[in-house]
C-alpha cells in the first residue's frame, strides 16, 4: 500500500489536471466507436443510414437489426457453430495441456528434456506461416469443410502447456513426495494435489483459448467454404464485404451488420466481466521474459 | 551394462506417462512438424494440378524474390507493422503511466477496461466497426461535416490509397494500445513502494520519480514488447482480410494475405510455400536483430 499522504508521491496540481484530461481523451477515443456500434445496431434501418452524427437515437430504438440477422441471414447457425467449435476445442485443450504440462515437470523421467524441447520447438514456428501446407495436409486428411477440421487444428498450444507447466512447478514438490511415500499412484497425485492447486492456471488456459478460438479467422477462412459450417467471424466478414462492395448483391443493412458486431462481441465482454483476472494474468504471462 | 538396465527400468516405470503424452506428440508431429517439412518440400516443386510433382530447384524462390507484387507486399507489411508499433508503443506507455497516477480507483479501472477490450475482440469486429465509421455516411465523415458546418464533401476513405496505410496503422494501434498498457502497468505495479518513499524523502517530485524510477524499471517490458512486435510484423493477415479491398490493395496487401491468396485461393502452392519459408527465415532474422538491438539477451539473467 502506497501512502497517499507522503509528500512528493502525488502529482502536483497542473500535471494532475493534464493527466485527467489525457485519461478522459483516451476514454472518449476508445468509447465513442463502441457506443456508435451500440446505437447503430439498435436503430431502425432508415435512421441507421441517415446522415448526422449518430451517437444518440434519432428515432425510437428498435431491435430491427437483430431480427433481420436471425430471420434473413440465419445467424443462429453460425453462432451455434462458433460456440460448439470453441467450447469443444477449449475443453480438449485444457485437458491435454494440463496432462502434458504435468508430464513435463517429471524430473526423474527419462527423455524429459527432449520431450520438453520437442513441445517448445513448435512455439518457434508460428502456425500461420505454414498455412498453405497445413491446408494441403487437411485436404489429405479429409478435414476441409468439417467441424473436425475446425476443432483439431490448433488443438494443443505450446503456450498453454508452458502455462500449465509453470503453475505445476509452483506446487511444492514435498506435497507430491509425501503422497508418493504413502504409495499414491501418479495419476492420483496429479488429480488430487496438482490440479486443485492450479485451478487458476486451468481457468486462464480455458479463457485464453476460448477467446482465441472464438475470434479465429485465418484457419476457418482457409478450411471452410461450405456456408453451413461458417463460424461467426466468417459470416461477419462476408457481411462487411457485402455492405461495402459495389457488386450486384443486395447489401446487408447497416443496423444488421452492427447487430452482428454486437453479437460477436457479447460473449467476450461477458468473459471479460467475470474472468478479467484470469484473462489479464494470462496475457501478461504471455509477454513474460524467460 | 547395469546402468543401462537401470535406465530402461526407469523408462518402464514411466510407461503410462509416456502413453498419456502420446496424443500430444502425435498432434505435434502431424500438425506442426509435418506441415513445416511439407512446406519446405513443396517450395522446391513445380505446381501442378495433376500428376506427380516435379522438382523445380530454387525457381519458386527466384520467382518470389523477383516478383514486384511480393516486394510490394513486403514493404506494406513493414510499413503497417512498424507504423502500428510506433503509434501503439508510446500510446500504451502513456496510458499505463497515466493510469498509475489516476486519482480514483473507479476511473482507473474504467479507462483500463475500455482500452483493453478492443484487444479481446476479433479483427472482424474491430474492422467492421472501423469500416462503418469510415463509410461516406459514417461517424468520421459526419463529424467532419458537423465541424465544417456542412461544407466538407464526404470522403470515401476506404477507396483512397493515400489514406489506406494510415487507417490500418491507426486502427491497429487503437486495438492494441490497451494491451501494451496492461503489460506496462503490470510492471509498474511490481515496483517496491519503498523506492518511491525514499525518493520522496530526498525531495524528488512525482514527475521526477516517473522519469527516474518508473521508466527505467519498464526496460524489460519494453524489450519484450518490441520483440513480440518484431516477431509479428510479417504476419498481419486478419486486419487486411477484413478491411482491405481491391482499390487499396497496392498499399495494404501484406505478405501473409498474399500467401493466402496465392496458395489457397489460386493454388499456386510452390510460390506461396517458398514465400512462407522466406518469411519464416526473415522473422527469425528480425527476432535476432531485435534481441541484439534492445540488449534483450544481455539483461536476461
Amino acid at each position: 500500500m502506497r501512502r497517499k499522504s507522503a509528500f512528493g508521491n502525488r502529482l502536483s496540481p497542473l500535471p494532475r489536471l493534464i493527466n485527467r484530461l489525457f485519461l478522459a481523451a483516451v476514454f472518449l477515443v476508445m468509447f465513442i466507436p463502441m457506443w456508435n456500434v451500440a446505437v447503430l445496431s439498435t436503430s431502425t434501418e432508415l435512421s441507421a443510414s441517415a446522415y448526422g452524427v449518430r451517437l444518440w437515437w434519432s428515432a425510437p430504438p428498435s431491435l430491427e437489426g437483430y431480427a433481420y440477422v436471425f430471420r434473413v441471414v440465419n445467424l443462429l447457425r453460425p453462432v451455434l457453430n462458433s460456440l460448439f467449435v470453441s467450447v469443444v476445442s477449449t475443453a480438449v485443450q485444457v485437458v491435454l495441456s494440463s496432462l502434458a504440462g504435468y508430464i513435463l515437470i517429471q524430473r526423474e523421467m527419462p527423455f524429459q528434456k527432449s520431450l520438453t524441447s520437442f513441445v517448445f520447438l513448435t512455439m518457434m514456428v508460428p502456425g500461420d506461416l505454414t498455412l498453405v501446407s497445413l491446408y494441403q495436409l487437411n485436404k489429405r486428411l479429409y478435414l476441409v469443410n468439417t467441424y473436425a477440421g475446425l476443432i483439431v487444428n490448433g488443438l494443443i498450444s505450446g503456450f498453454c502447456i508452458l502455462l500449465m507447466r509453470n503453475y505445476f512447478l509452483s506446487v511444492p514438490a514435498s506435497l507430491a513426495e509425501s503422497a508418493r511415500i504413502d504409495s499414491a499412484g501418479e495419476f492420483l497425485i496429479f488429480w488430487k494435489i496438482y490440479l486443485p492447486l492450479s485451478v487458476a492456471g486451468l481457468a486462464t488456459t480455458f479463457f485464453l483459448q476460448f477467446v482465441g478460438k472464438w475470434n479465429e479467422l485465418m484457419l476457418p477462412a482457409s478450411l471452410i467454404s461450405d456456408q453451413k459450417l461458417y463460424t461467426l467471424p466468417l459470416v461477419l466478414k462476408s457481411m462487411v464485404m457485402d455492405s461495402s462492395s459495389t457488386s450486384g448483391t443486395i447489401p446487408v443493412p447497416e443496423n444488421a451488420v452492427m447487430a452482428t458486431v454486437v453479437i460477436s462481441s457479447l460473449p467476450l465482454l461477458l468473459l471479460y466481466t467475470f474472468a478479467q483476472r484470469y484473462l489479464l494474468e494470462g496475457m501478461t504471462l504471455g509477454a513474460d521474459k524467460g | 551394462m547395469e546402468q543401462k538396465a537401470r535406465f530402461w527400468k526407469r523408462v518402464k516405470k514411466y510407461r503410462f506417462i509416456y502413453a498419456m503424452m502420446l496424443p500430444v506428440i502425435l498432434y505435434y508431429l502431424v500438425f506442426s512438424y509435418v506441415p513445416l517439412i511439407l512446406g519446405v518440400i513443396t517450395s522446391f516443386q513445380k505446381t501442378r494440378m495433376i500428376g506427380a510433382p516435379a522438382f523445380a530447384g530454387p525457381a519458386n524462390y527466384a520467382a518470389v524474390l523477383k516478383s514486384p507484387v511480393y516486394g510490394e507486399a513486403f514493404r506494406n507489411s513493414l510499413a503497417i507493422g512498424a507504423g502500428t508499433f510506433l503509434v501503439q508503443f508510446p500510446l500504451g506507455l502513456l496510458i499505463a503511466l497515466a493510469l498509475n497516477e489516476a486519482g480514483s480507483r473507479f476511473s482507473k479501472s474504467l479507462v483500463q477496461s475500455i482500452s483493453f477490450i478492443p484487444n479481446l475482440l476479433s479483427w472482424t469486429v474491430v474492422g467492421g466497426m472501423w469500416l462503418s465509421m469510415l463509410a461516406p455516411a459514417g461517424l468520421v465523415n459526419q463529424i467532419a461535416r458537423a465541424v465544417s458546418g456542412g461544407s466538407a464533401p464526404a470522403v470515401i476513405f476506404m477507396s483512397e490509397q493515400r489514406y489506406a496505410q494510415p487507417i490500418m496503422v491507426l486502427s491497429g494501434a487503437w486495438k492494441g494500445a490497451g494491451y501494451y498498457a496492461v503489460l506496462f502497468l503490470a510492471a509498474i505495479t511490481g515496483i517496491n513502494p519503498s523506492v518511491y518513499e525514499a525518493a520522496a524523502i530526498d525531495g524528488a517530485s512525482r514527475l521526477r520519480q516517473i522519469g527516474t524510477i518508473i521508466l527505467p524499471s519498464l526496460r524489460p517490458t519494453m524489450q519484450v514488447v518490441t520483440l513480440l512486435a518484431a516477431m509479428g510484423v510479417l504476419r498481419n493477415f486478419d486486419q487486411i482480410y477484413v478491411m482491405g479491398n481491391a482499390s487499396i490493395y497496392p498499399k495494404v496487401r501484406t505478405l501473409l494475405y498474399l500467401i493466402y491468396q496465392d496458395g489457397i485461393v489460386d493454388f499456386k502452392t510452390g510460390q506461396a510455400t517458398a514465400a512462407a519459408t522466406l518469411i519464416l527465415a526473415a522473422t527469425f532474422l528480425f527476432t535476432f536483430l531485435t534481441r541484439r538491438a534492445t540488449g534483450y539477451d544481455a539483461s536476461y539473467t
